[in-house]
Formats: C-alpha cells, sequence, structure tokens
C-alpha cells in the first residue's frame, strides 16, 4: 500500500474533472478548472499535454475540447483507503456519525479488509480523562437503592443525549440553520439562546466538541460564542435560516488581540524546537536575534489566553515573555502568588493571602 | 532552473524541506546548509506552488526567509495534505490510469489483451500489452482492479460498488470530514473525501499538529510491522546532534503527546532488555525484519506499564525503579475548584486528597518524575510544597523558579 502515490496526485484529481464534464469546454474553461484546484505552476505542465494531445483525453473540435471520458467516471477506492474505513469503524466517535444499519452495511463492504490500524496501537498519554460521552455504553448498571430489580443507566443516558444534540447541531450547521438552545455554562448558570452553529470543534487534549456558535449581536452583526456540546441540556432546530455566509475566520482573526505575545527563546535543553512544535499551532513568527536566542511573536485572542500562559509558564525559564503587557502581568502575577506561597513559613494554615 | 519540476519523484527530501519551513520558519537560504543553494531554490520554488497561500516572507539582513503561516484555529483542512500529492508520474501513467478505470468501470472482467485492443477500439490509444499488463498488475496490488484467475488466463476488473456508497451517504462523508482532520493518517481521509467530491466545512480541530501528515510514511511502515508483529530496523536521526543511526526494535505502540505535539514510537529493544521511544519525526527508514516470537507479551507488559509511564521515559536519574512525586496545591474554593479538578483529569492517575480548608494534595509513583516538570509548572501560583524521592525534580523545580523571578525582576 503506498501513501505517496500519483492516483493520489493533484493532477489525478484536476484532470478528474475536467474529465468528468459532459460539455464542451474552451481552453479558459480548462484553464479556470487547473487555476482552482491546482500547484501554482500546474497550468504550466496541463496545459500544453492537453492540447498537443500527449495525454490524448480529449476529443477536439475547433476551439472546444470534448472529453472521451464517460460523465460517471469513479475512482474506486484504494486497500490503503479500504483499510482507513475499516479502522475508523472501531473508533467510538463512529457511532455519533453512523446509524447502526449504516455501521454493519459497511462492515459488511469491508469484511476481508484488515484495519490500516487497531485503537490499542496509539496511546495518547496525556490527554484529559474527562472527555465527552460519546462512547456507547451498553453495559447496564444495577441500582442499589432500588434493592437490584431496576435498572438505570445514566452513562447510556448521557450518550444519547449527547448523540442526539450533536446531530441536530450537525444538521443545523449544514444548513446554517437556528438552533433553540438550552445550556448551563461552567459556573453553573442556565442559558437560552438562539445560535447558528458555525462549527464544531473538536480537542484532541480535552476529547471534547465544541460548538463554534454565532450568536444575533444587534446591529445586524453577529457573535462568536464558544460552548461546549456536553453542556448542552437541549437542543432543537428552528425555523429560521442565517441569511448569508458569515466569514468565521473574520470573525476568529478580528477577535485577535492586536499585540501578539513575545517571546525570547534561549535554546537551551533543545527549547527552541520544543517550543517551535508545541506552538505550531499558533499563527506565530519567529526570528533569530543572537547566536543563540530568538523571539518568536504569537497570535492569539481571549479565549486562549489562559491556555497559552500556562504552556509558557511550562517551559520554565528558558522562554521569557517580552510582551505584551497583558500577558507579562498575567505572568507575573501568579509568579508574584508563587513566591508569596514559598516564603510563607506556614503554608498549610488556612486562608493564607 | 530549466530542470525544474512541480512534481517529485519520493517523499523523504520533501519532508526534511516542508518541516524545517513549517515548524521554524525562520531558516534563511545559508542556514539550509545540508543541500546545495540550488536543490533549496527548487525545494523552496516547489513550496511556494504547492502551499501558496500558506507561505510568507520576512525580510532580514541575511536575506529574505519564508515561513508556512498556518494558524490551525482558521483550517477546514490540513494544508501539508497537499504535499502528499506531488507524486511525479509518466504521460503513459496518467493516460492508462483514465482509460482503464473508465474502460472497466460496467464490471466487465477482461484479460490484459482485451484491455489492450478495447484501448485502441474505443479510445485510439495505442500502448503495448506488457505496459497495460503491468498497470493493470499494479492498480490489483494497490486495491483499485481485481485480478482473477479465469481458467489458464488472468482478468481484471473494477468494483465501484462501495465507492458509489459512500458517494450517496452524507453521514459517512461527515464522519470523512471529521477524521480527516482528528485521527492518524488524515490524509487518506482527505483523499477519500476528495474523490468523492465531498469538502469539510463543519469541523475544526484543535490540539493537532499539521506537521504529523509527515510523517505518515514511516507510520504506516511501522504499523506493518506491528500488524505482522515484526522487528524492525530504523534508520534515525538525532534532532540535537544531526547525525544518524541504526536502531533494531520490535515496534510496540505509538505513544502521542496531545500538548508538545511528540509522537514516538514505544519499542521493545532484545539488545538492552528494555522498552525505548523513538521520535516518530526523528525516523528516516524502516526495514522490516523476521517476525518475533514473544510480541503479545512485549504489548501486555507495555500496558502494565502505563500506569508508572508519566511520558515516554522507563527510568529516571534517581536510578529507582519508581519515584514518588507529592505536590501540595493551594486553591481557594468555590472560585478555584477547577484546579482541583484539573489535577484529577490531568494527573494520569495520581490520587488528589483534601488534606486542609483550600489546600490539596497530589501525589503519584512513575517511571521517570522529571518529565513532570513542565505540567508542575503550569500550577505556579497554586503550589504550597514540592516533595520528590528524585532529589534532582526538587532542585531543579526550585532552582527554576529562582530563574523565572530573576528573568521578571522579582528578586
Amino acid at each position: 500500500m503506498e501513501l505517496f502515490s500519483e492516483i493520489y496526485s493533484c493532477y489525478y484529481q484536476v484532470l478528474r474533472h475536467i474529465l468528468c464534464r459532459q460539455d464542451a469546454m474552451t481552453i479558459q474553461d480548462i484553464r479556470s478548472q487547473i487555476c482552482k484546484e491546482g500547484f501554482g505552476e500546474s497550468m504550466l505542465s496541463i496545459i500544453p499535454r492537453l492540447k498537443d494531445g500527449t495525454w490524448n483525453l480529449l476529443d477536439r473540435n475547433g476551439e472546444l475540447f470534448l472529453s472521451r471520458l464517460s460523465p460517471s467516471f469513479l475512482t474506486p477506492l484504494s486497500s490503503l483507503e479500504k483499510s482507513y474505513l475499516k479502522a475508523l469503524l472501531s473508533d467510538p466517535r463512529i457511532g455519533l456519525f453512523l446509524e447502526k444499519e449504516q455501521l454493519d452495511t459497511l462492515d459488511k463492504m469491508l469484511a476481508d479488509v484488515k484495519p490500516l490500524w487497531r485503537q490499542e496501537q496509539f496511546y495518547y498519554y496525556d490527554r484529559f480523562s474527562d472527555g465527552d460521552p460519546y462512547r456507547e455504553c451498553l453495559q447496564r448498571e444495577t441500582d442499589p437503592a432500588s434493592g437490584g430489580g431496576i435498572h438505570t443507566d445514566i452513562s447510556h443516558d448521557n450518550y444519547e443525549r449527547f448523540r442526539h444534540n450533536f446531530r441536530i447541531l450537525l444538521q443545523a450547521q449544514k444548513k446554517q440553520q437556528y438552533v433553540d438552545l438550552d445550556y448551563t455554562s461552567p459556573a453553573g448558570t442556565r442559558v437560552h439562546h438562539y445560535y447558528v452553529p458555525a462549527r464544531i470543534e473538536y480537542s484532541v487534549k480535552n476529547d471534547r466538541f465544541r460548538l463554534l456558535a454565532l450568536k444575533n449581536a444587534g446591529n445586524g452583526s453577529l457573535r462568536l460564542e464558544i460552548l461546549n456540546v456536553a453542556r448542552i441540556q437541549n437542543v432543537s432546530l428552528t425555523d429560521r435560516y442565517l441569511s448569508c455566509e458569515a466569514d468565521l475566520n473574520t470573525l476568529i482573526r478580528s477577535s485577535y488581540y492586536k499585540e501578539p505575545v513575545k517571546l525570547r527563546i534561549v535554546n537551551e535543553r533543545n527549547a527552541l524546537e520544543r517550543a517551535m512544535l508545541h506552538f505550531a499551532n499558533y499563527e506565530k513568527d519567529t526570528k533569530r536575534t543572537g547566536a543563540n536566542t530568538y523571539e518568536c511573536c504569537i497570535y492569539y485572542n481571549q479565549s486562549m489566553e489562559t491556555e497559552l500562559l500556562i504552556e509558557v509558564m511550562s517551559f520554565g525559564p528558558v522562554l521569557r515573555v517580552l510582551g505584551n503587557e497583558r500577558f507579562l502581568n498575567a505572568l507575573r502575577s501568579r509568579l508574584k502568588r508563587q513566591r508569596e506561597l514559598l516564603l510563607t513559613d506556614s503554608p498549610l494554615c488556612e486562608n493564607m493571602m | 532552473m530549466s530542470d525544474f519540476r512541480e512534481l517529485v519523484k519520493s517523499f523523504p527530501k520533501t519532508r526534511e524541506y516542508v518541516r524545517d519551513f513549517f515548524v521554524y520558519g525562520f531558516k534563511s537560504r545559508n542556514e539550509f546548509r545540508e543541500k546545495s543553494p540550488r536543490t533549496y531554490d527548487n525545494e523552496r520554488r516547489r513550496l511556494e506552488s504547492w502551499l501558496g497561500p500558506y507561505v510568507q516572507k520576512t525580510h532580514t539582513s541575511d536575506g529574505t526567509n519564508i515561513f508556512l503561516a498556518i494558524d490551525s484555529n482558521l483550517l477546514d483542512t490540513n494544508p501539508l495534505f497537499q504535499v502528499w500529492k506531488t507524486k511525479s508520474f509518466t504521460d503513459n501513467d496518467l493516460v492508462l490510469h483514465f482509460l482503464i478505470l473508465d474502460l472497466l468501470k460496467d464490471g466487465r472482467a477482461l484479460t490484459a489483451k482485451e484491455i489492450t485492443d478495447l484501448l485502441l477500439a474505443e479510445y485510439g490509444n495505442l500502448s503495448d500489452l506488457q505496459t497495460v499488463r503491468r498497470k493493470c498488475t499494479v492498480y490489483a496490488r494497490e486495491g483499485l482492479l481485481e485480478r482473477k484467475r479465469k481458467g489458464k488466463t488472468v482478468v481484471f476488473s473494477l468494483d465501484c460498488s462501495l465507492a458509489l456508497w459512500l458517494k450517496a451517504n452524507e453521514d459517512i462523508l461527515d464522519a470523512l470530514a471529521f477524521y480527516q482532520m482528528s485521527e492518524v493518517f488524515g490524509i487518506v481521509g482527505n483523499h477519500l473525501t476528495e474523490q468523492l467530491d465531498y469538502q469539510n466545512r463543519t469541523f475544526r480541530v484543535k490540539h493537532s499538529f499539521c506537521v504529523h501528515t509527515l510523517e505518515d510514511e514511516i507510520l504506516l511502515g511501522i504499523l506493518d510491522a506491528m500488524n505482522q508483529k515484526r522487528q524492525i530496523q530504523m534508520a534515525v536521526k538525532s534532532t540535537k546532534k544531526g547525525h544518524t543511526v541504526t536502531a533494531v526494535c520490535v515496534p510496540l505502540q505509538i505513544l502521542i503527546s496531545t500538548r508538545s505535539g511528540r509522537r514516538y514510537l514505544c519499542g521493545y529493544v532484545e539488545q538492552k532488555k528494555r522498552f525505548s521511544c523513538f521520535r516518530l519525526d526523528s525516523i528516516r527508514r524502516v526495514l522490516p525484519l523476521e517476525p518475533f516470537a514473544g510480541y503479545d507479551l512485549l504489548t501486555e507488559k507495555l500496558v502494565q506499564n502505563h500506569e508508572k509511564l508519566w511520558g515516554v521515559s522507563f527510568q529516571g536519574k534517581s536510578g529507582h525503579h519508581l519515584d514518588k512525586l507529592s505536590m501540595t496545591i493551594q486553591a481557594i474554593e468555590p472560585g478555584e475548584h477547577y484546579i482541583v479538578e484539573r489535577l484529577k483529569r490531568e494527573g494520569r492517575g495520581g490520587t488528589v486528597t483534601k488534606i486542609a480548608q483550600n489546600i490539596y494534595q497530589y501525589e503519584t509513583e512513575v517511571f521517570d518524575c522529571n518529565e513532570m516538570l513542565p505540567w508542575i509548572r503550569t500550577f505556579t501560583g497554586r503550589i504550597l510544597k514540592l516533595k520528590c524521592t528524585d532529589s534532582y525534580v526538587e532542585q531543579r523545580f526550585y532552582r527554576d523558579l529562582e530563574a523565572m523571578y530573576k528573568l521578571y525582576h522579582m528578586m
């Protein structure tokens, strides 16, 4: 099974779309398709070969080109792709997407296929232990209060509620439909609002799903809010739809602080390599400032602030925060509190500080 | 640059460059010393061509640096997947791909000779029999075609029923959209969604590292050996010193950190009679060796060890088999109860005990407490006491704190 194979090549994809067109195409139509899907310089390789017949896949009629392939052309799945699908069937999250009948059908179609990997071959050693209840729990617990006669199944109920809510959000997201949502915040307060699901976000570290939700903020503008899917008590579809497509990335970008966090990295204990990989998920730019020192700017918003702060603290003295003031103050305040705690003569007394 | 080609033959060289551009992003032309400047220019031009929208430039006194600016909060797909779609091919490869698959789409089973003849009759394509047979055999090996014996002859056919079922099933397409971002081998999910003309516009993934996809070819070789319970020989390039060494191990499990972005192969090194971890991004080549008789037993042992394994180290500096660590934390309740929750969910099996009003004690016993320090530092501002049977860990924690006070002028 080859992963780096021409059958997955970008050129093959571009050509497939050109060749599956039923109508006659001008060279400009072909160019547009290449521009849309190809790499920056693909045009220089593809167009001459199509025009001079090296890739004799189009019939030419004057200025028009017609595919020689049937429009129903479909690439079959490779062994690698089948093996990948088979591995997904064992992932507990698959139940959020497929009904049992669909899982059975797919399982039957892949009966002779070996999975590309098995769940137990991977171990996420620092993943949080309180992930979302997306694992279907079929074991029923005996309720001692009921004398063992009646069975309750809280885990199963949680799973069912979670799955139901997830399915509704998925449906609404794709149609840009408003949902009526009843939510318990981390502080325990109950919130009830109308939202349009913009994206469903999964955190690999937290093993949790969050909803990036849009809410009317008045004056025709939208505000982005982030909600934990597991904290949604009830959600139902409404008959209202978002009238225009919201530019989610502009909303996210505009939420970033103007001043990034500026870090000075001293390349000790392999700190540079560690930091560059650790913060690879953030938009950042890095420059060398000395033989062994570097400066790295990281862009972030309020919702990322605490996480970024503790990530920076985890590096200890090999990272130095140079700015912004807000971030620097937050770090100083934690250090100040730490110093005071360790200076206290009797730290285990009540009501310290 | 007359020999410039947008597509490439092999992946390893590309992997190095993309990683350097993506992870570091500050290296100038002069700092890519391992290859010639001309190679650098070609690689840089390719990268601009493949990943154009994400390539940014900065101007420094050393010249212009290019880097990949990728903010994972804004992504519906992994831009680095593009790198997997750059394999070069011959003109014949491409033409036969489309014509053979089109010819066989109605499900008929044909010999290579019949296919060759029909290519000429139906598409005007003149190919020699050997080329067609070779292509069909390769496609049968890759699973695109089915190869069967019919008497003395071999026939090839195509089954699109699975592709058709997937294409008609939006639920599975949603699942593929999700998994390409959130699970290993996302590139395969991405190939599938592209092939089925579906795009992810629903899911985002946090704490997933785009750069991991560059290790997928190595991972595939390792998993293949794991599935066959074989030993492997690896070429491992040191990330610190840069030299490459050969290592042999029984590959048992992939250990992943969701925080640091590092992924490791955990294997048993028979020569040293112990478990060892190798960073996936440092492995350059994998060669399968003989099957290993006690494979299942080793896997069981490793899983038993998980409980005492904080990260990837099976032995600390103290020389003890296990070291104990206890951390006393202040959490003013109820407002700071989330700190207690953090200890429980991030503490990897350690115990959390309330020992006084607003005071909690976290205790654990692991192979190497030194690995815990980054996590412990995330509680800076709450720590009342840190005790560890590995005195180095304790000393380093307090020494680093002192260094931090100095760094921020708090002494």
